[in-house]
């Protein structure tokens, strides 16, 4: 009895509204080996919080309109003897996940995992969902279903936005854990402001239930530009005034979009998925850097504390996920990386096989330090280089086991080769 | 001070929006504070100037680019689109306010000027690629300074103007504005605490129009005696009308009173043409009281005490006293307080009559006032002179009681070579809801003739005076 290899689906949500429930549909693109674990010898049950980790990780690969759906196993055992453990699996998954998420949830966000049990010998699956907002709900029944060319209609919204945030540290608090809190705060004002700016969509303000124009031909990809007007939060009318020690800004430009699966998709969606990917886009990666600084000045106790110092923030990077399809899953790639360490991840954490070439690093260009304050005194500022030190998921191939997993595997990929 | 250009019934543009205001003061001396503060005010004027400041006009799908050559979307609107045309792009509300009547179509012309709502946003998207963020993290004890500035422009437009004309001044009306919340910023200073700007806006009789004027929250009118002064002389203005108190801020006709009550609903009425005639009204603005309201059932005994809250508002309204309209238990206190009533009283359904209104007036308000005596009510028709005068130079609203009954008088219609006379009035009898379209269409508010008046009863009216202040 092996309970090996459970693994992740990346899905879109294709978010139809409809009374009936098996109307609802969800696309799986892709679907994912969770790395094994090093230390993990046969015949474990399966590891919760591993799966959740990678479940996070590469929830934090996936730009805008892709998110990661819910689990599959494959084994010999009877589906109902997976079951429990399949909907302890998802229900962990997703709080692990939706707890770096910053944006307040929408009503009409559908909430439903998938679980999905292959039979290795019989190769018969069996699909079931949960959902995940309630903590009692049993397992719902649902069709599992290849289909070819689910990749070809998507369409895809992008901006380039622009993040200007400046928030105070609390005296003698300066510690990144403090950093942590107060950039969350003030990150998740900013999403709340995001939320109600206005979205226009190559230039036009449109209703949000009309369909972003365009798609009329099948075949060809619909990109759309957008571009966001806030007003800061009117709710702050209230002065603030506070002795500090020091301060936190986030100066710079993030690539954001999502993908949308439809000829005619809903502006109200395309909107709502683009601003999220942005808000998900920035609270990541402040968090791989204060993952980062954590570590490091956990390892330098007597680390002199600098009175200005500045960080780059990685960069994003896109690697397409087939040849032809325009998905694309992304990376983020600090100043002082190479690009085969992304390839490496991209391995490791998606499966995939991305030569450099493929990989796009023209959306945003690296964050570059040449801004001094105008009038400030002249200080040492110093750069911080950090060396990534990221929980490594090299697993150690165990031959066999992976190559039989790795057979199954590859008929479930919804590949539209 | 923007001043707008008055011309008869252009279109006002108004452009509201917040502005955050972030700073980190290091050192407490004083001259770097300043320092500080303009350099943040030098950050939101570029804000302001830059082609990411964006006007989005409230209800419509037009949104300008001021900055950017004046930039429109959607695209069948161009810069050199009359400014007017911008009305029917927005889409009004199919139900209109209670007692208005059925709504004609879109473009209606009336008298006031109309105003255009604009929200000042800001664009974050830019085109890309751009250099990904930097986290700059500052080790250094200071005071954090975090405020939003309300900024509020008006710009008063032509039939003539163009967008482009219009919103290259709207856009000179922000910059100015800053300039002018960064002085009394810094004027209004106190160690590291800053009070927030707060502009306002003020109708100053024609040809003037719309004027803006910054003043510090939390500062009261008390100790801005002498910003106002300077705007009386710069403006030539008297000194016995309070133009510039913050009560006396122009209100927009899209902005409902919070507390409810109906303002000056005499001004929907059409008044009467007589020969050689002339109408002279209350001036300011008043909030009308009636029985019933504030869940007090007065009804039968209560309306002089209605009649005199009536007046009551005219002064907070005015920004004369800040004090809230006094409720009955209130009235009553004050004159049992000055010993023209027992103790009794407070709580009784007993009336008044103008003196009690005078002394009233008097010990809460700090306000002296005229009594008028009439013998006989036939006797009114021949006060025109006095009437009129009186809303010449008090403009007050006058409570006029008699028999058993007490009125408000809001204005006269007189003619001074016939003698024929009108009266303005406002009944503190109405028991139903503020309902403007029944108030008008029922009479509750409107002009009676002479015979309104018992012929035969007596009548003492009170005469609010105006403080001469500014």
């Amino acid at each position: 009895m092996l309970w090996r290899d459970v693994c992740l689906n990346c899905v879109n949500r294709k978010q139809v509204q409809s009374q009936a429930c098996y109307l609802d549909r969800d696309f799986v693109v892709m679907a994912t080996r969770t790395p094994p674990r090093e230390e993990t010898p046969a015949g474990n049950p399966v590891d919760k919080e591993w799966v959740s980790e990678h479940a996070r990780q590469v929830s934090r690969m996936l730009p805008g309109g892709l998110s990661v759906l819910g689990v599959f196993i494959i084994t010999d055992t009877e589906a109902k003897d997976t079951l429990t453990t399949l909907r302890q699996l998802v229900f962990a998954m997703e709080s692990l996940v939706s707890s770096e998420q910053l944006w307040s949830p929408a009503e009409d966000d559908v909430s439903d995992c998938v679980a999905l049990h292959v039979n290795r010998k019989t190769r018969k699956t069996f699909c079931r969902t949960f959902d995940v907002k309630d903590p009692k709900s049993t397992a719902k029944p649902a069709d599992w279903r290849y289909q070819a060319g689910v990749c070809s209609s998507w369409s895809m919204v992008s901006c380039c936005l622009h993040v200007d945030l400046l928030v105070p540290l609390p005296d003698n608090k300066t510690d990144p854990e403090n950093m942590d809190k107060c950039l969350k705060e003030e990150l998740r004002g900013w999403a709340q402001r995001l939320e109600s700016g206005v979205c226009l969509m190559d230039g036009r303000k449109l209703a949000e239930d009309a369909e972003l124009p365009g798609g009329q031909k099948r075949n060809v990809r619909q990109t759309y530009t957008a571009q966001i007007l806030v007003t800061p939060s009117e709710q702050r009318l209230a002065d603030e005034e506070q002795r500090c020690g020091g301060s936190v800004s986030i100066r710079g430009a993030v690539h954001s979009r999502a993908y949308l699966h439809s000829n005619k998709p809903k502006a109200r969606l395309a909107q709502k998925l683009l601003k999220r990917d942005a808000v998900a886009t920035v609270t990541t990666r402040v968090q791989m850097l204060l993952e980062e600084l954590l570590t490091s000045e956990d390892e330098n106790k007597s680390s002199s504390k600098q009175k200005r110092e500045l960080f780059c923030l990685p960069h994003r990077v896109f690697c397409p996920l087939k040849a032809s399809g325009p998905l694309c899953v992304c990376d983020y790639q600090f100043s002082d990386e190479s690009v085969c360490e992304v390839t490496e991840r991209l391995k490791e954490m998606l499966d995939i096989d991305a030569a450099e070439e493929d990989l796009d690093s023209s959306q945003e260009a690296p964050g570059e330090i040449t801004e001094r304050e105008v009038g400030a005194e002249p200080t040492v500022e110093t750069v911080v280089a950090l060396e990534p030190k990221r929980n490594s998921f090299i697993g150690v191939a165990m031959a066999t086991a992976v190559a039989l997993l790795a057979t199954a595997a590859s008929m479930l990929y919804l590949n539209d080769v | 001070m923007v001043v707008t250009d008055s011309s008869d019934s252009g279109t006002i543009l108004r452009v509201r929006g917040p502005l955050e205001f972030k700073c980190q003061l290091d050192s407490t001396d004083a001259r770097l504070m300043q320092k500080v503060i303009s350099r943040t005010f030098a950050t939101l004027h570029s804000q302001v100037k830059s082609e990411s400041c964006v006007l989005t006009v409230c209800d419509s799908s037009l949104i300008i680019w001021p900055n950017k050559g004046v930039y429109v979307t959607p695209e069948e609107i161009t810069p050199n689109t009359l400014c007017e045309d911008i009305h029917q792009w927005i889409q009004t509300d199919e139900q209109e306010s209670a007692g208005k009547r059925s709504s004609k179509k879109k473009n209606k012309k009336s008298s006031a000027a109309s105003v255009i709502n604009l929200r000042l946003m800001m664009e974050v998207t830019k085109t890309g690629p751009l250099s990904a963020p930097i986290l700059r993290r500052t080790l250094q004890k200071s005071h954090f300074l975090s405020t939003t500035l309300p900024m509020d422009c008006v710009v008063r437009t032509t039939c003539s103007d163009t967008i482009k004309d219009a919103f290259e001044r709207l856009l000179e009306a922000l910059t100015h504005q800053l300039c002018e919340m960064e002085k009394v910023t810094l004027q209004h200073m106190k160690g590291a605490t800053l009070l927030v700007p707060e502009p306002l806006h003020f109708l100053l009789p024609e040809p003037k129009g719309l004027v803006t004027v910054v003043y510090p929250v939390g500062v009261p009118d008390s100790q801005l005696e002498t910003h106002r002064k300077e705007l009386h002389q710069q403006f030539e203005l008297p000194d016995d009308w309070p133009y510039f108190r913050r009560a006396n801020a122009f209100h927009f006709s899209n902005e409902p009173y919070k507390d409810g009550y109906l303002r000056n609903p005499h001004v929907v009425l059409t008044h009467p043409t007589l020969d050689n005639g002339k109408v002279y009204l209350v001036q300011g603005i008043y909030s009308y009281h009636h029985y019933m309201q504030d869940h007090m059932d007065d009804n039968g005994w209560g309306c002089a005490y209605r009649s005199l809250q009536t007046i009551c508002s005219w002064f907070t309204q005015q920004g004369y006293v800040e004090r809230a309209v006094p409720t009955h238990r209130e009235i009553q206190q004050t004159l049992v307080d000055v010993g023209d009533k027992q103790g009794s009283f407070v709580g009784s359904r007993q009336w008044i009559g103008s003196i009690e209104v005078q002394v009233v007036l008097n010990q809460l308000l700090e306000v002296t006032s005229k009594i008028m005596f009439v013998s006989q009510g036939s006797e009114l028709a021949s006060k025109g002179r006095e009437l009129a005068n009186h809303f010449l130079t008090e403009g007050t609203p006058i409570m006029i009681g008699g028999g058993v009954l007490a009125h408000t008088i809001l204005g006269v219609a007189w003619s001074e070579t016939t003698g024929q006379i009108r009266y303005l009035i406002l009944d503190p009898h109405y028991t139903g809801a503020e309902d403007l379209q029944v108030i008008t269409d029922k009479g509750w508010c409107g002009w009676k003739g002479p015979d309104f008046w018992d012929q035969t009863a007596y009548y003492n009216l009170c005469l609010p005076q105006r403080p001469k202040v500014i």
